[in-house]
């Protein structure tokens, strides 16, 4: 038997990940031979390991792309990108953990340890490009949010949350795994790079099996990202979850389930009809962005209304995945065009600019979306009371009432990030939309550009909702207000709102690095 | 041309920002502090935006004072500010309503001064920066950033019922912006090829002229509609739902009959500095956004749909004022005069004379100036007796003379009794309606509004104001204190000068609206003007990291030396004269 040699330099793409799983075992080793009874080193030794990753990605950003590991896995600026996004998200996660974990006396090396185990899981899969090692990733990285969702393993909800994601978990990484043997069987690899080449034939011989094949692995994508008809489980899964950890899910797990997606179809769109993954996506986008929406509008709970504003913005995101699928060739009359008279792309816009315009887009909207999801959820962890919670009020609208006037601070930051969530100007979420629908309008897909405006203008009545009542109502008389004075809690929600609104105001420093990160990549 | 000239739009529009960051760092406890800051940031603003007003040269190019830097050259969005004759004189108003409206609030206002103040101050940016954004993302921007201060001033600082009032206006109001920036995303999307879509007003203009006019001959003669452009076509097709957008969201605003019903609400449970910014101000949001965007944009929808426009606002008219007569709360009355009055505004443009046009710009100011006065005098009434109902006063005249004296002069502009500044509007709105190819129905029912207008506002006066005191708690009440006399003086000042030397303003609107009508009869047959008079000349777009401004070469005039005609626009194709462009700065 032939041992493959790998080269060292194949490891080099691997250190944020390496570094990731350093610090995590750091962080397991402390709570065996530190005994101090404070753990507040935790947080910033997490949050060093972190900004260390992130710093790497950033910095390999715009090297071109190369397979390493025998094409197991790739390093390119889109796995930058996408690692970057995961160590934002983690990194604000962590700082609204210590707070949030020292007030039920929860705080453990394991919670950080399994932050960032999974954080090494996602930033691995947004550069996998074999299958099997992309499902390894998945798990990695599902295992790890498993286990956090029931960290706080003492009320009902965390177990029952934990058990319902690892139920639904197990079941859609099975389909994932069984697309994936379709797949295997139709083209006898599972590499991507191979697959690309064995592809035509394949589809030729057997068609049934690779469109199956197909299906299942984007069934098993779209349970990860919550998209509908897949998303039954985040509603419970996020409310049961800790915060942060939610805050950690709805970002970075979903970015990374996103670019896992897009690599993967990328490479199978190229062999069938381009067709077929547009009216997949868009039809998952549609479903997604109407259904998302209209549940998280009767939602009292705080909590679940953001769990359903993250299928929604799955669904936003899911129409630039859309966008990527459309060429200049495609079929007339597909179902999918609105304005009759323009062409499907965009006069004077190549295939390969419209391609690298709606990817600009999408990594623009998963950091825009990163960064005020995991503020709001912020603000969320901050507010909440742990003997709330078995009585299920602590994440009620009500919780919120005269907010503005017992925490100034707080109450503006969450207005912001209402506010971007809805895609009010001047704000991150806005210009991630402004993107998004462009590109779609770009490649002809009008029909969700229209479905986006309006289910956002709608989005807008549920956010405005929390901001009426931290502004509007009055505060509860008895209400004893939440000492959780955490310097970790205060900075993530001062960065994030930061954030948020410099990006809003001046995207244009991001947005350019980003269309030259996919330019690049797509480019090739 | 001075670093001030270049810059002195956005120093106007972003000083209030400013103080309310400065606002934001001083103690709460501080009530007198606050207020002296924002009135301090109010008069500098007004002192600025008077000298706008006077530095804008009516004879001179349409967009002046222009400043453009790059913002975000992705998504073709650029800072891109200047103002025309009607947007000098709504900001000149903006600025000059801000130092009165601290003022109006003194006392008025005695909890949570902080918020209130900054509230204030944002939402002066907000209106400014609406009137002078010349890129219509920007405009969205200031248009939707005005709704949030508004929504608080009128839902914190309001009276009994202000939260229902407050949610009424957000939820109307967000609904109508909403359905806008629908409409300026498909102008966006359609009025240049991907790659080189800019948000640029007079880009974007420019780019729909020529479609605009094969409009306007297909809508002469069918045979042309088989020859039409692509962007005619899709303008044919989305053309009349964009304008449809546009024109809900500005009548929300407006308010036109029949979304008006947040109006009244908003009105009587705002407080006084709410009330005066509403009427002032804000309302004019909408009218203006009818005047800058959706008839120059869409000329054949509005060609179309005209008559039925005029139709609603002449029903405005009428319904308001009787409405009016039916009211026995006397905000709730100012409030229903209101649509009445913007009612007048609307058919004066939808007129498409030059007259009826000027003639609605200046309404716009008049509206400001006496409705504004009405809800602060009245606001001060309301100070010392805590009630609105008319039965509740009689005879105040007898106990406060000077008060009433002021009030009867804001009610005389209101009513449009010459010499005060209503009679000038309302006549040119009536002539240019006369002159119009209207029908003259409409005409003639709007006449009726003003007989209305009278009846109402007068029956008002009379019964609050005159006869005996018939309550013993009205017998006490103190005439106006000094504060009072000089904030409710300005207003009476104004409406006399308005309404003896109108020139002064009449020449900076004229231009405008003959502009305003040439653009909206870009798509009627046999009476559109050469392209040299409608093609908007702004500023290009910088080069990177740079900036360009345009400043008007001539000095400031006095406003009531001798007034120069307006001549029509110079040629304004080509590179426009004096425009500087500023390097890069390291």
């Amino acid at each position: 038997m032939r041992v493959p040699s790998i080269p060292a330099a194949d490891f080099l793409p691997l250190v944020p990940a390496i570094i990731l799983l350093v610090g995590a075992c750091v962080l397991l080793m402390t709570e065996v031979f530190l005994r101090s009874p404070s753990r507040g080193y935790q947080a910033p030794l997490s949050l060093f390991f972190t900004g260390l990753a992130g710093a790497v990605s950033l910095s390999s950003a715009f090297e071109p792309a190369r397979p390493v590991f025998q094409g197991f896995a790739a390093q390119d600026p889109f796995s930058s990108a996408v690692t970057l996004v995961v160590c934002v998200a983690l990194g604000l996660a962590v700082l609204t953990s210590s707070g949030f974990l020292r007030s039920r006396n929860a705080e453990r090396g394991e919670f950080y340890a399994l932050m960032l185990f999974a954080a090494s899981g996602m930033s691995l899969l947004a550069m996998s490009t074999e299958l099997i090692t992309l499902f390894i990733n998945i798990e990695v990285l599902s295992v790890g949010t498993y286990a956090l969702t029931s960290y706080l393993r003492r009320g009902t909800r965390p177990a029952e949350a934990g058990f319902k994601y690892f139920i639904l978990g197990a079941f859609s990484s099975a389909i994932l795994l069984y697309g994936a043997a379709l797949l295997y069987g139709a083209t006898g690899s599972t590499k991507l790079s191979e697959m690309a080449v064995v592809l035509p034939a394949a589809l030729a011989a057997q068609p049934a099996l690779v469109y199956a094949g197909a299906l299942l692995v984007a069934g098993g994508f779209a349970f990860k990202v919550a998209a509908v008809p897949f998303h039954m489980w985040t509603p419970d899964v996020y409310e049961g979850a800790p915060t942060p950890v939610t805050a950690l899910m709805s970002a970075g797990v979903k970015a990374a389930a996103f670019a896992a997606m897009i690599r993967v179809f990328l490479v199978l769109g190229k062999g069938m009809d381009p067709s077929v993954p547009l009216a997949l996506f868009s039809g998952l986008a549609y479903l997604t962005m109407i259904v998302g929406n209209l549940l998280a509008l009767p939602q009292r709970n705080v909590k679940r209304m953001l769990a359903y504003s993250s299928i929604g913005h799955a669904g936003y995101l899911l129409v630039g995945v859309a966008a990527l699928f459309v060429t200049a060739e495609a079929p007339a009359g597909d179902g999918f065009r609105f304005f009759g008279a323009t062409p499907l792309l965009a006069p004077g816009l190549s295939e390969v600019a419209a391609r690298a315009d709606a990817l600009k887009g999408l990594l623009f909207y998963l950091l825009a979306y990163t960064v005020t999801t995991v503020g709001s959820f912020g603000v969320l962890a901050a507010l909440e009371r742990s003997e709330d919670e078995p009585k299920g009020t602590a994440w009620d609208l009500d919780r919120f009432a005269g907010l503005a006037q017992r925490r100034p601070g707080w109450a503006f930051a969450m207005a912001v990030f209402m506010l971007s969530l809805g895609g009010v100007p001047p704000t991150v979420g806005f210009m991630g939309k402004l993107l998004i629908f462009r590109s779609a309008v770009d490649t002809g897909l009008v029909g969700l550009a229209v479905v986006g405006v309006l289910t956002s203008a709608a989005a807008i009545y549920y956010y405005l909702r929390v901001v009426v009542a931290m502004y509007m109502r009055p505060a509860p008389e008895d209400e004893r207000i939440p000492v959780t004075l955490s310097w970790g809690t205060e900075l993530a929600l001062a960065l994030s709102a930061l954030a948020v609104v410099v990006l809003g105001i001046l995207p244009g420093t991001v947005t350019d690095w980003l269309q030259q990160a996919s330019t690049l990549w797509l480019g090739q | 041309m001075s670093f001030l000239d270049t810059h002195l739009l956005s120093f106007i529009v972003f000083l209030p920002l400013v103080f309310a960051g400065v606002l934001a760092m001083l103690p709460r406890e501080e009530h007198g502090e606050l207020r002296v800051f924002s009135l301090i940031a109010m008069l500098t603003g007004a002192a600025l935006g008077v000298y706008a007003y006077l530095r804008f040269d009516p004879a001179g190019p349409e967009f002046q004072l222009l400043y453009r830097a790059r913002w975000f050259d992705e998504a073709g969005i650029s800072y891109h500010v200047g103002v025309d004759g009607i947007a000098v004189s709504l900001l000149m108003l903006t600025a000059f309503l801000g130092p009165l409206v601290v003022l109006a609030s003194w006392s008025f206002v005695t909890e949570r001064v902080k918020e209130f103040h900054i509230a204030l101050l944002v939402l002066q940016t907000m209106m400014l920066g609406a009137v002078v954004s010349l890129d219509l993302l920007l405009f969205y921007v200031f248009f939707e950033g005005m709704l949030i201060p508004m929504y608080l001033l009128v839902g914190v600082w309001g009276s009994e019922d202000r939260q229902m009032a407050a949610t009424k206006f957000f939820v109307y109001t967000l609904g109508g912006s909403l359905l806008m920036l629908i409409a300026l995303l498909g102008v966006y999307f359609i009025a240049m090829p991907a790659g080189s879509r800019t948000f640029d007003y007079a880009t974007v203009y420019n780019a729909f002229l020529s479609a605009n006019r094969e409009l306007g001959a297909c809508r002469g003669d069918p045979a042309a509609c088989a020859t039409l452009s692509p962007l005619a076509v899709t303008l044919r097709t989305w053309g009349p739902w964009m304008f449809g957008a546009c024109v809900l969201a500005y009548a929300i605003k407006v308010p036109m009959f029949p979304v008006h019903t947040w109006l009244p609400d908003a009105h009587v449970q705002a407080p006084v500095a709410g009330s005066i910014i509403l009427a002032g101000v804000m309302l004019k949001m909408g009218t203006f956004g009818f005047w800058r965007f959706a008839f120059p944009l869409f000329p054949a929808a509005t060609q179309e749909f005209r008559v039925a426009l005029a139709a609603i606002s002449v029903v405005g008219i009428v319904y308001g004022a009787l409405m009016c007569l039916a009211q026995r709360d006397v905000k709730k009355l100012i409030a229903y005069s209101s649509v009445s009055h913007l009612g007048f505004c609307m058919l004066g443009m939808l007129a498409l004379t030059v007259e009826g046009a000027t003639g609605s710009a200046y309404q716009m100011l008049n509206h400001g100036v006496s409705t504004g006065a009405l809800f602060l005098l009245f606001g001060f009434l309301y100070e010392r007796r805590h009630t609105r109902l008319m039965s509740d006063y009689g005879g105040i005249a007898r106990v406060m003379p000077l008060f009433t004296a002021a009030f009867l002069v804001a009610t005389f502009s209101s009513i449009a009794v010459p010499p005060t500044n209503g009679f000038v509007g309302e006549f040119l709105v009536l002539l240019g309606t006369f002159k119009s190819d209207l029908s003259l129905v409409l005409a003639v029912l709007a006449s009726t509004g003003v007989i209305l207008g009278a009846a109402y506002m007068l029956w008002m006066v009379q019964k609050v104001f005159f006869g005996q005191v018939t309550h013993g708690e009205n017998q006490g009440l103190k005439d106006l204190g000094g504060r009072e006399v000089l904030t409710a003086l300005p207003f009476v000042a104004l409406v006399l000068v308005m309404g003896l030397r109108p020139q002064p303003f009449l020449e900076r609107l004229e231009p405008s609206a003959r502009r305003l009508v040439a653009r909206a009869n870009v798509a009627r047959p046999g009476a559109a003007s050469p392209d040299a008079e409608l093609l908007i000349s702004a500023l290009p777009l910088p080069p990177a990291g740079g900036t360009v401004a345009k400043s008007p070469e001539a000095p400031p005039r006095l406003p009531l030396r001798p007034a120069r005609l307006a001549t029509p626009p110079s040629s304004p194709s080509g590179a426009p004269e004096g425009v500087r462009v500023a390097p890069a700065s390291p």
